[in-house]
């Protein structure tokens, strides 16, 4: 029993990780139909600059802003310069070759600078894990779900509540009108993909005291919170966060009865089958195909 | 692409590309070298494949580098822990990788683009990971060492033996890449990935191309993965992660996507480039993302399309030959051979309806309609916007499956069948918004439609067997017939999308034409269209039907539906209002109430959609 107490929890805390990082796909695909593919980058930027900043002495409340504002920054670059050039249309791979290729230099410029050895952040939390029903989690593991639902919640009273948060779901449903409508559609796509951004360093900083923080940090962390936000559908916030709870949840119990590997042969094939089952994401309305 | 028959510039290619590989042993330094032109063909094998999935059916696979391992680890695994033989082991991993490449079409039926990247990285790190923890038979993350050497009977082949191999196998793959592209395969590949509506509608089944597609691609990188096996002789999970799919796709976009050389440049570069960036020390990776950067943001057509883009433009500026459009209709003997129907096979309609109903959600866009189309007639249908002219349109192609009721066609039920079976079956149409391969020549928007004309298979088209020529030039000269009978003919070696407007819907209507139907259903083709122009389309109508076509006309335009009708049928809301000759439904009180309202209805709802 305390088995599957401890692989709930566990998986709610990876889940909460990857629906924080499809939180970020889901707001940068409704603005442009088109995302960063390497936003796990984004959440190793975050970690890397709170590490990198804490070992120089400067603490975290001022380090962890710090961190989140560049990584805003670096979103709003690459939705300039790599996305918005070469988003022509539904059929256009260019966008993500070429966040695919950012990545890549980033990543082999992280390396460099912050050397390969992972580090960790410590964090304040993780002194003495809590008992509950023979299952053991740090104080710290547990602000990670809250942290998602908070996040959602906070978006989406951005969303209907906010006059640039409206503008911005108008864009997410018929960009021309939008634009027609007096809306700024290019700005709405720079602070887009400054928030996904954000919220990419925010999931990155949380995850940084339980996983190692190194270069190559994101890679997986980013594939796997793209492929929840598409199984979701990305088009409903709510559906990408249940489905990212309810893929950690998955993972670690197929890990905790099998292993590492299987965890990722269970978990990809179930995205298959989910993908094959609704093909428009499992929170999607049905759209009528025009001819 | 412009002609395939001219083939002189590829038999060159050809040529350098052989005497390359017979040269590259006595060029190379060592025997490490060699081994980096033997892994450059490798990748060049599996950049082929991907050229065809992404370059010719627009498909954007990012597991590749999955199936290149079921090919490695099969052979790897039969050769080592069964002790089989080349030819056995890889004919294996052919039809390991042919079931593989089967089964990652069947996701394209219903999804694509970046969904479709999606299936196929997860298919990727599935194909891992299962290599990493089924140790019995992959050996876990060490792998599989030892590999045995080739062994044909007559001693094991060494290194230079392998060299040979490998070169024959990758010369054969490339010419055979070259003939898919420049098939009736590529070529309605390629139309697929441009409109599938429209290819479709002239009698093309996507599904069997996109399989067709990925099946080829499979088969390559399996072939690659094999080889590589033989090559390394030693396979482990770190060589198929998803940064290798990444690599692969890249050597495509690299080199260009959907041309003939690309995929070799692509993969030439990215094996050779590594060894050079060596000298940037730890900046490695960091130079190479950086190249990959640039040549995405300056050359985005790849190194050979941009090649091949800047010979069209000289091309072009010394080709300044003006081109006149021509009258149209311009019947000739040979036209109206092709295009006369036979009305010997049905007496009474050839196409009806019976209580036809199509319903979106709770909404009825067309509901309980029956009308009958007599062969060689010009049927309108007419009605304000919104009246469902376009709904039933595309109920009567295929393209929507009634919700009830039947459509017949000579009688037969056609309610559901495939919009590209309805079309070989003798009906087919052109569109509201023209539909067409924009991306392609004049010439070969209207060999498209002539596909199922063709007897030639596969293998004809793959290996050039005897016919292949001769059938392809013999479409190749009804498809300038064609042009010729628009009044098109000087353009047919044209881009498409580069024409005006008027002559984007002669090419549309040329386009099918070609597939000699005997229902032909035009949706609004006078939109756009000068007066003189619209006089044209007249004459090409009343031409048509005395053929024998019979033509059903979904059109606004008054004069011209006076002019050619033999019968209207007015819909509004859905349903039938009115049904006759032109004249008895021009006084028809309850068409003037559709079109222009009575004082009992609300002037709001005019128009309404």
């Amino acid at each position: 029993m305390s088995a599957y107490i401890q692989y709930l929890l566990s998986g709610m805390v990876i889940g909460a990780i990857y629906a924080i990082v499809a939180l970020g796909f889901y707001i940068m695909w409704s603005a442009v139909r088109a995302v960063n593919f390497a936003h796990g980058d984004t959440l190793m930027i975050g970690a890397v600059i709170s590490v990198a900043l804490m070992w120089s002495g400067i603490p975290l409340y001022l380090g962890i802003p710090i961190a989140i504002a560049v990584a805003a920054v670096f979103g709003v670059i690459i939705e300039r310069i790599a996305v918005r050039p070469l988003n022509h249309g539904s059929s256009s791979i260019g966008w993500m070759l070429s966040t695919i290729a950012i990545g890549l230099m980033i990543e082999a410029f992280v390396t460099i600078t912050f050397g390969s050895d992972p580090r960790s952040l410590p964090s304040p939390l993780m002194d003495e894990p809590i008992i509950f029903m023979g299952a053991g989690v740090f104080m710290h593991e547990l602000l990670i779900p809250v942290a998602a639902i908070g996040l959602l919640f906070a978006l989406d009273g951005f969303y209907k509540h906010t006059m640039l948060g409206r503008g911005m779901r108008a864009v997410a449903l018929n960009p021309m009108a939008a634009g027609l409508m007096g809306i700024d559609v290019k700005r709405v796509a720079s602070i887009s993909f400054a928030v996904a951004a954000a919220l990419g360093a925010v999931a990155g900083i949380l995850a940084a005291p339980i996983v190692q923080v190194s270069a190559t940090m994101g890679l997986l962390l980013g594939l796997k919170g793209f492929l929840v936000a598409i199984i979701a559908g990305m088009s409903n916030a709510r559906g990408v966060v249940i489905v990212g709870f309810a893929y950690g949840i998955l993972e670690r119990f197929v890990e905790g009865f099998g292993s590492t590997a299987a965890r990722e042969v269970v978990g990809f094939s179930v995205m298959i089958l989910l993908l094959l089952i609704f093909p428009k994401g499992i929170f999607s309305p049905k759209e009528v195909q025009k001819v | 692409m412009k002609n395939p028959l001219k083939n002189n510039r590829f038999l060159v290619m050809a040529a350098l590309f052989g005497l390359a590989l017979i040269l590259a042993p006595w060029l190379v330094a060592n025997s490490f070298q060699l081994r980096v032109v033997m892994l450059f063909m490798i990748y060049a094998l599996v950049a082929m494949g991907l050229n065809i999935l992404v370059g010719l059916a627009g498909l954007v696979s990012l597991g590749q580098a999955g199936i290149y391992a079921l090919g490695a680890y099969a052979v790897a695994v039969l050769a080592t822990s069964y002790g089989w033989g080349f030819f056995p082991a890889m004919l294996a991993a052919i039809v390991l990788t042919t079931i593989f490449g089967i089964a990652l079409a069947y996701p394209t039926v219903r999804v694509r683009g970046v969904y479709l990247a999606v299936v196929t990285i997860a298919f990727g790190m599935i194909v891992q990971n299962v290599a990493i923890d089924w140790r019995s038979v992959t050996g876990g993350t060490l792998g599989i060492s030892n590999v045995p050497r080739v062994d044909f009977g007559f001693g094991e082949l060494g290194t230079d033996g392998l060299y040979v191999l490998i070169a024959v196998v990758v010369f054969l793959a490339f010419l055979v890449h070259h003939n898919v592209m420049y098939s009736r395969f590529g070529r309605s590949m390629r139309a697929v990935s441009q409109s599938e509506v429209a290819a479709r509608s002239l009698g093309i089944d996507p599904t069997a191309r996109r399989v067709f597609a990925f099946v080829i691609s499979a088969v390559y990188a399996g072939v690659a993965g094999g080889l590589y096996a033989y090559l390394n002789r030693y396979v482990n999970p770190d060589t198929f992660s998803f940064s290798d799919s990444i690599r692969f796709l890249l050597m495509v976009i690299l080199g260009g996507s959907g041309t003939t050389l690309g995929p070799i440049v692509g993969a030439g570069v990215l094996t050779w480039i590594p060894n050079v960036l060596q000298a940037f020390g730890k900046w490695q990776l960091f130079a190479y993302g950086a190249l990959l950067a640039v040549v995405i943001f300056f050359l985005p057509k790849g190194i050979v399309g941009t090649i091949e883009h800047w010979i069209g433009v000289v091309r072009n500026r010394t080709n300044t030959r003006a081109r006149t459009p021509e009258a149209w209709p311009k019947p000739s003997d040979e036209a109206n051979a092709l295009l006369r129907v036979e009305g010997k096979h049905h007496h009474g309609a050839v196409l009806a309806t019976s209580g036809l109903t199509i319903r979106f959600g709770g909404l009825a866009a067309v509901s309980e309609v029956d009308v009958s189309i007599e062969r060689a007639t010009v049927h309108a249908i007419i009605g304000p916007n919104g009246a469902g002219k376009t709904t039933l349109l595309n109920a009567l192609s295929g393209f929507y499956k009634p919700t009830e009721g039947e459509v017949l066609l000579r009688g037969h039920p056609i309610g559901g069948t495939r919009s590209d079976r309805i079309a070989r079956d003798g009906l087919t149409r052109t569109f509201q918004n023209t539909e067409l391969f924009a991306d392609m020549t004049l010439e070969e928007n209207v060999l498209v439609a002539f596909d199922s004309r063709y007897r030639g298979g596969i293998a004809t088209a793959m290996a050039r067997l005897p016919g292949h020529f001769g059938e392809e030039r013999l479409m190749r000269a009804r498809a300038r017939m064609l042009l010729d009978y628009v009044g098109l003919a000087d353009y047919a070696d044209e881009i498409a999308r580069n024409l005006a407007f008027g002559h984007q819907r002669r090419l549309e209507i040329a386009r099918a034409l070609a597939l000699s139907p005997e229902v032909l259903l035009l949706d609004e083709p006078a939109a756009g269209l000068t007066h003189a122009e619209i006089d044209d389309l007249i004459a090409l109508i009343r031409d048509l039907k005395a053929l024998g076509i019979t033509i059903v006309l979904v059109e606004h335009h008054v004069d011209m539906i006076m002019a050619v009708s033999d019968h209207v049928t007015v819909l509004d809301y859905g349903q039938v209002i009115a049904s006759g000759t032109p004249d008895q439904v021009q006084d028809d009180p309850r068409v003037v109430e559709a079109y222009f309202g009575t004082a009992a209805v609300n002037p709001n709802e005019q128009g309404a959609q």
